[in-house]
């Protein structure tokens, strides 16, 4: 080097710099990178912010969807109104419907304010609006199957109606009630008092999530868990068909496809895959695994693979990813020693590939999770599933929802009630892709050697 | 050149084991190897000479078809090892490595322990029948590398965590565990001190006994303490190849005579 520019050739006799005093060129650099650094700060505070105002406002409308209020009633079951016969017969007493068990729970309502010395000018079965419209139903199962119950006075905790349970949750007011036909001031009056003495009681209510869907008039008995169980096996569907194939489509693109137009071509294609709105999945779900291959319908099998074409782009993309992230020198290194191709693969290249493979693919399902578009399409929307599946088959086969599709269609229903389930079900749901995340990050720390 | 202790080694005349004859490499458009003719004998180290971007690596992947890997690369000409055409269409490239060992410039080894990083080669062989065995191999691999006294108390240690020149020391293990009869090493000893270089040219020795190596090198002084043949490279061209001895004392080529005196390079 014997041409230095006349830049940084330092004239002679000129003094050296201090390196103790800042000059221009630094501090107009360091300038610069304090005010990057408030700009990062201010974007992460902005972003926390509005994370906390939306998990608080989820947390604050969706908690009270896991309390109910219950009302403990001592319930006679009258001989001559639930077996008239005395027959014993589990048949017979079958042919009594829910209504004739009504009038002993005004009985029971009746004897109740007796006892607490609660006045009220409604009659019993005005009294009845208190309670839920299931609690007839739960009396006449606990009868079916004890028969033996018949004669005795049990005790029974029973919901209370949304309107009473709304009461007491702060969202129904006196004011509010004034123009509502079941419930009215003076059932308040009667709930009041019965509050206080422990016979009406806000506490947590299992069966939200463990429970299946109400009809539209009873939200209070209204549950996830059926479609959490819809979900369960679509996202089955998904792990165990988006996983083989698409990890064994990224490593054939990555490790063994020449790169010809052809190969360009899928690339590209999966690339735009990623890109098309779900809801084209649906339909094009609607007409190929319904309509042509007349697989039922609103079943979790479809809905799983609906959503297993729309995970796959985005599995196969981060798969890719990964796997180009890992250095050329290792593939040499294995194929220099003789390795085939499938050993450099199975042996260094996956295991090296591994963290980036599971979080992409949780991600994927993550997404497939909370995904309610192409739902819509296949018929798991609306669908009121009120029963477990009876097994693993039916689990894939019978009609069912799925937590999201749940979770709309709660929230487009009239009672205010409903729209409290509504925030419940997506704690819930956040529950699941919480969980979701922290398997991704365990995973990964499992398989994420520093070396 | 005066610290060139050149030995006056008669090159016996081996057998030949690889021959080249009219090697054209391309990258893409560039013609990085221009028709290169080279016999390389059996049982003598062989180094390749020359400038920076010449082709030596180039030409030392054509020997086991590393180049296989890089897309762009167009390898054109014939290769024979052992009198077989390593670019006939029946030989498994698989099959060729496992013969033809290399040590690459870059260490690379594997993100494993340093055990797995050398017994990996004979286990995928079957060269060990059990563990004991093949504790055996990685043993004696590690000593011929010279690593062994560093790497005896860390075994299950990843192989990355190694200095560089250890690393470096790894890769020749993991290259010789797998008993290859030929070894290409390309500048094995780049980022070793001089006296692991001491003990790697003296493992070249003792694997010339019953192996053929061919070495990269930049130093001079390696090349005329480690091999017999030397071959000189410039710009793509093969300039000179002759007896180690020839080439740095009586060079025919004024092109080899300005680099290794060092006025090109
Ligand atoms: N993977 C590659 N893709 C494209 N061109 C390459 C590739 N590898 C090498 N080349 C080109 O081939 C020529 C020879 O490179 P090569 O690596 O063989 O040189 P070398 O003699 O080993 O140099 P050095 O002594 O620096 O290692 C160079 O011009 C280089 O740019
Ligand atoms: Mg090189």
């Amino acid at each position: 080097m014997t041409d230095t520019t006349p830049l940084d050739a330092a004239p002679a006799g000129k003094p050296t710099k201090s390196i103790l005093v800042e000059d221009e060129r630094t501090r107009a650099r360091n300038r610069a990178e304090a005010r990057f650094r408030a700009y990062g700060i201010a974007a992460i505070a902005i972003a926390a912010t509005f994370l906390v105002i939306l998990l608080a406002t989820i947390v604050v409308r969706g908690v009270p969807a896991f309390t109910q209020t219950y009302m403990t009633l001592d319930v006679t079951l009258e001989a001559n109104a639930l077996d008239p016969n005395g027959t014993g017969d589990r048949d017979e007493i079958a042919k009594v419907t829910t209504f004739g068990y009504q009038p002993l729970i005004g009985q029971a309502l009746v004897s109740l304010l007796e006892e607490q010395r609660i006045e009220t000018p409604l009659p019993p079965p005005a009294l009845i609006l208190m309670l839920s419209q299931s609690a007839p139903a739960v009396l006449r199962d606990a009868v079916l199957d004890d028969p033996s119950l018949i004669g005795q006075t049990v005790t029974f905790e029973l919901l209370t109606s949304s309107r009473a349970d709304g009461y007491f949750k702060g969202r129904v007011t006196r004011e509010s009630l004034a123009r509502d036909r079941n419930l009215g001031p003076p059932h308040l009056d009667i709930l009041d008092q019965l509050a206080e003495s422990g016979h009406v009681e806000r506490r947590f209510n299992l069966d939200f999530i463990t429970g299946s869907d109400a009809s539209e008039s009873r939200p209070e008995s209204a549950g996830i868990g059926v479609s959490m169980i819809g979900s369960f096996f679509m996202m089955l569907v998904v792990l165990f068909l988006s996983l083989p194939i698409g990890v064994a489509a990224s490593i054939y693109l990555e490790e063994f496809a020449p790169q010809n137009r052809f190969t360009d071509f899928i690339e590209v294609n999966i690339s735009n895959l990623a890109a098309v709105p779900s809801i084209v999945f649906g339909i094009l779900g609607l007409a190929i695994f319904i309509q042509v291959m007349h697989l039922p319908q609103s079943a979790p099998l479809v809905g799983g693979l609906v959503l297993t074409l729309m995970t796959l782009p985005t599995i196969i993309i981060s798969t890719r990813a990964s796997l180009k992230s890992v250095p050329p020198s290792i593939r040499e290194a294995a194929l220099g020693v003789g390795a085939s191709k499938m050993q450099t693969v199975f042996h260094h290249v996956l295991p090296l590939a591994m963290p980036g493979i599971l979080t992409g693919t949780i991600i994927g399902l993550a997404q497939a999770l909370g995904e309610t578009a192409p739902l819509l399409l296949i018929g798991m929307v609306g669908f009121i599933a009120s029963n477990y599946p009876a097994g693993v088959a039916e689990g894939f086969l019978d009609p069912n929802s799925a937590m999201p599709a749940q979770i709309y269609e709660w929230a487009k229903r009239a009672d205010p009630a409903y729209y409290e389930r509504a925030w419940g079900g997506i704690i819930v749901l956040l529950v699941f892709l919480m969980s979701m995340n922290l398997l991704a990050i365990l995973l990964r720390r499992r398989f994420e050697r520093r070396w | 050149m005066d610290d060139l202790r050149l030995i006056e080694r008669a090159v016996d005349m081996n057998e030949t084991k690889i021959s080249a004859n009219g090697v054209q490499v391309y990258y893409g458009d560039n013609h990085a190897i221009k028709d290169v003719n080279v016999e390389i004998a059996d049982k003598t180290v062989t180094a390749f000479i020359g400038p920076s971007g010449c082709g030596k690596s180039t030409f030392l992947r054509c020997l086991n078809r590393m180049n296989d890997t890089i897309s762009v690369a167009r390898v054109e000409g014939d290769i024979r090892i052992d009198g077989e055409d390593i670019y006939d269409k029946r030989v498994d490239p698989v099959q060729l490595r496992a013969k033809v060992g290399m040590v690459f410039q870059k260490p690379n080894p594997f993100p494993k322990s340093i055990y797995d990083n050398v017994a990996y080669g004979p286990k995928i062989h079957g060269l060990a029948r059990n563990k004991a065995e093949l504790d055996e191999i990685v043993e004696r691999a590690l000593r011929r590398a010279a690593l062994w006294n560093e790497a005896k108390d860390r075994l299950q240690e990843p192989g990355t965590g190694l200095s560089g020149g250890q690393q470096q020391r790894l890769c020749i293990a993991r290259a010789v565990a797998t008993e290859p009869e030929v070894l290409l090493m390309d500048e094995p000893c780049s980022a070793l001190d001089p006296i692991a270089t001491a003990q790697v040219e003296e493992l070249i020795d003792e694997l010339r006994q019953s192996y053929s190596v061919v070495i990269v090198t930049h130093s001079m002084q390696q090349a005329a303490r480690v091999s017999q043949m030397t071959a000189f490279f410039h710009l793509g061209n093969l300039v000179e190849y002759d007896e180690t001895g020839t080439i740095f004392t009586n060079p025919s080529d004024p092109r080899t005579e300005s680099y290794i005196s060092g006025r090109i390079g």
